[in-house]
């Protein structure tokens, strides 16, 4: 029991006392990154492409491969300092890059990057399926790895390019076992250092980093779960960096107009490969307007493009004229020129010719919920007014509104993917694939054999010329169909102060990259 | 006295058996399953079938509340679906910045709000009176997060004087011993990590006292009117004490017995977290945790945060009704 007396002694002569705490010249060598929530899980075992956990992943571990930075077109070697793939697409062959250590001092060998792939294939069920395609994996030499596929997959390289696929370090695993999960250990510009619940993660920099020296000596992710209190943070320079995760389900426009003037913030616009659309039940099971491709292409030219992207959006999205974004290498072309342009008269036209009168459709539109959801529903409401068709608004939390979908409960409903990796299969095949309807958030594509075959053959083609002529063919295909009304592409929006230099925005898995930020 | 504490301890078992059953079925009536939460929109039915195995939500409810009351039977609360970890560590964790904001919050309530409440029934329907009234009813109705967000732009922005989220710095490192910003600064010595988690603590200590004191004051004010009218102040008064004595020593102290009682229970509410004060402030309090366990549908938490918070609630109106006791000797011979 500390009395009085002495409890004023000991304040005044703890005062002559130091305690732990960072200096101006620390402060500028530690990035400030403010986050909405915990990262669930930091190594690729058990992460299951949740977003924060993902990017810690990414800047402590690394992947074989990834894509290179700016245009994020091109895949680079980043464990791997090449590869070879047989001419039947089913053996990738990978050379190490020599001399790389983990962050425990143990070197990067074949056995680590089997031992990590194989593990995660066992322990991750959203891995399971992406690396369910591995037939074996063989160490043919000290660096020198080889992965056989079942079948050819010439996605498997941009499957490898997750931070899910990263290579973790076989003698920290049997180290911490079921603790490595608060404990990574890789191969990254930055260690692990600590992780307080509900309040942030450190990492510190890797000195030893094949790539060279991170120019940061700490990283430090704040959880700040208000945005409006992250928003102010940032005015007031107690973060550096705050991302608006596109998944989330507000505008960052307000935030946009407020950081505009602010001479002390900056924000990164990039492309994403995220698209947003209105879709139709497409294997519905009852009679239902929607059935009829008139009427869908009808409710496709009812709807103002523009008013969403300038009004609604501010400026924040892009238009999406197909299955694609515009920045796929897949993309074709002609889904712009053919893409429905806000038209309410041949709109009304196109009903009227479907023998549908002003009045006669009744729909509900279901979405998630949030404010981005709910203009977008709302704008597309008095669209359709204005050519006689009534909507009712449903926004649905979501574990009811996947029910929903899933079970095919609905004829409208806006709905969107933002996908986990860089290549064209993640939106087709998942997304249009008819034996796939029911297994997840789809378009619900009615059975289609045709379709199906060539989508499966574009996904499997190896030659890259004929693989991305393939999915010319799809997306017209699909086009054909009218399964939706593709509205946008959110852009990714960070935001960051001023002083902060060097940032690399990945565009699919939308995650950044410090290892050459730097504070000035 | 010991058969009324040990009655009131065993009513602790039917009382957090029923908790129990009922939060065990209301978490699985809510719709959406935990594993469609955690691997988000994108997710396939293989992933989540994958999942719901791993974390055993494929058994039939009835099983599920079996092997959960066999495992609570050996003080095992099970693990968060999210995190793995164990809940009640996650929940021992955070509870201590809960009742840091709680006590203080509570001290500040009662140092602001008593003092007001007895002012105003002296001084009923003077100025002083109706100003205060109107103010403790925009404190009382202003929601919190909005009185938060005040705070933050006018002492965090405009003026720069207070931090405006988090427990500590991000640039204060403390050992944690116990769990309290204060106490753990103060074991380690360290003024500078003292004052910056004192500085930390006011802007939501405000946010939480100012509904708080509102409440006190107007529920003191009450009282007081109606004990300053009973005959033994007339009686007081004529005996020749003086005013402080009339009004502190015989008024407030009769007055305070009802008031004990809305304060224990406030108390023991706010025990669960203020969620909203707690997700502004970034505060790593137990009611934002609760929080995103019911968004996230981790089952094993909110059944564990559920039991947790019913326990200290009931330990807590005991507590009250002891004070109460030994406060009042009329209680205390029932008790007895």
């Amino acid at each position: 029991m500390i009395c009085r007396k002495n409890f004023i002694a000991l304040f005044f002569a703890s005062v002559f006392v130091a305690g732990p705490a960072y200096s101006q010249n620390d402060q500028n060598k530690t990035l400030v990154v403010a986050v909405s929530t915990d990262p669930v899980n930091l190594e690729p075992g058990t992460n299951k492409a949740e977003p924060i956990g993902s990017e810690i992943i990414f800047n402590v571990f690394d992947t074989l491969v990834s894509w290179k930075a700016p245009a994020f077109k091109d895949l680079e070697g980043r464990l791997a300092k090449s590869w070879t793939v047989s001419p039947d697409g089913k053996t990738f062959a990978f050379k190490l890059r020599p001399g790389v250590m983990f962050h425990d001092g143990t070197p990067l060998d074949a056995e680590s990057v089997k031992f990590s792939i194989e593990r995660t294939r066992d322990i991750n069920p959203y891995m399971k399926s992406n690396f369910g395609l591995i037939e074996s994996i063989s160490v043919q030499g000290a660096l020198d790895v080889k992965i056989t596929l079942k079948e050819p997959m010439p996605v498997f390289l941009s499957l490898l390019a997750q931070p899910q696929a990263a290579v973790v370090s076989p003698t920290a695993v049997k180290k911490f076992g079921d603790k490595f999960n608060v404990n990574p250990v890789g191969t990254g510009p930055f260690m692990f250092k600590s992780y307080t619940p509900d309040t942030n993660v450190v990492l510190e920099a890797n000195a030893g980093y094949f790539r060279g020296k991170p120019k940061l000596e700490r990283i430090l992710y704040r959880v700040i779960p208000d945005a409006s209190t992250r928003r102010l943070e940032m005015e007031k320079g107690g973060i550096d960096i705050s991302q608006q995760n596109a998944q989330l389900s507000s505008i960052p426009a307000d935030e946009l107009k407020a950081f505009k003037d602010n001479k002390d913030i900056e924000v990164i616009e990039v492309p994403s490969q995220i698209i947003r659309q209105l879709e139709f039940n497409n294997n519905i099971a009852e009679n239902s307007p929607v059935k009829d491709v008139r009427v869908r292409k009808a409710i496709t030219y009812a709807i103002d493009y523009d008013g969403l992207l300038k009004g609604v959006l501010g400026g924040t999205a892009d238009r999406v004229y197909g299955p694609l974004t515009t920045n796929s290498w897949a993309f074709n072309p002609k889904m712009k020129t053919n893409a429905p342009k806000y038209d309410p008269a041949l709109a009304r036209k196109m009903l009227q010719e479907a023998g549908v009168k002003p009045g006669d459709l009744k729909f509900t539109l279901y979405s998630f919920q949030g404010s981005l959801w709910g203009a977008m529903a709302t704008l597309i409401k008095s669209n359709l007014a204005d050519v006689g068709i009534e909507v009712t608004i449903a926004q649905t939390e979501f574990p009811s509104y996947r029910a929903l979908q899933t079970a095919g409960k609905f004829e409208l409903a806006l709905d969107g993917r933002q996908p986990w990796y860089n290549d064209p299969d993640a939106h087709i095949t998942i997304g249009y694939l008819s034996t796939l309807a029911d297994s997840a958030m789809t378009f619900r594509m009615p059975k289609d054999p045709v379709l199906d075959a060539l989508i499966l053959k574009a996904q499997t083609t190896v030659d890259f010329k004929k693989r991305k002529q393939l999915y010319f063919q799809v997306q017209e295909a699909i086009a054909k169909k009218v399964p939706g009304a593709y509205l946008f592409s959110p852009k990714l929006i960070v935001f960051k102060r001023a002083n902060v230099k060097g940032l690399v925005v990945n565009s699919a898995p939308p995650l950044n990259e410090y290892w050459g930020v730097s504070k000035q | 006295m010991t058969r009324f504490l040990v009655d009131r301890l065993l009513s602790l078992v039917p009382v957090l058996a029923l908790v129990l059953v009922v939060i065990f079925s209301l978490a699985r009536i809510i719709p959406g399953d935990p594993a469609v939460t955690l691997l988000g929109p994108g997710a396939t039915e293989e992933q989540i079938s994958a999942l719901r195995v791993q974390l055993h939500l494929d058994q039939p409810v009835t099983q599920q509340f079996i092997s959960y009351v066999s495992r609570l039977a050996h003080g095992d609360m099970g693990q968060s679906l999210k995190s793995g970890r164990p809940v009640f560590e996650e929940i021992m964790r955070r509870l201590p910045a809960t009742l840091e904001l709680s006590v203080l919050a509570m001290l500040m309530a009662i140092v602001v709000g008593i003092p007001i409440g007895v002012f105003s029934a002296i001084r009923a329907n003077s100025w002083f009176d109706h100003v205060v009234r109107v103010i403790s009813l925009v404190g009382v109705s202003t929601p919190a997060f909005l009185l938060a967000l005040i705070l933050q732009l006018i002492f965090g922005i405009y003026l720069g004087w207070l931090p405006i989220s988090g427990q500590t710095s991000s640039f204060i490192f403390t050992e944690r011993v116990t769990g309290f910003a204060l106490i753990d600064s103060l074991i380690a010595k360290d003024p500078k990590a003292l004052w910056d988690a004192f500085l930390h603590l006011l802007l939501p200590t405000t946010v939480l006292a100012a509904f708080l004191a509102a409440t006190i004051g107007r529920f003191v004010r009450n009282a007081m009117l109606e004990v300053m009218e009973q005959d033994f102040i007339r009686t007081a008064r004529a005996k020749g004490l003086s005013r402080y004595a009339v009004i502190f020593r015989h008024g407030l102290r009769n007055s305070l017995l009802a008031a004990i009682t809305v304060i224990g229970l406030k108390f023991a509410e706010m025990l669960g977290g203020a969620i909203l004060t707690e997700t502004v402030f970034a505060w790593p309090g137990v009611g934002r945790y609760m929080f995103e366990a019911i968004k996230n549908r981790d089952y094993p938490v909110i059944q564990g945060a559920t039991l947790v918070f019913a326990a200290m609630f009931v330990l807590t109106s005991l507590l009250v009704d002891l004070l109460y006791g030994r406060l009042d000797p009329r209680i205390r011979k029932k008790m007895q």
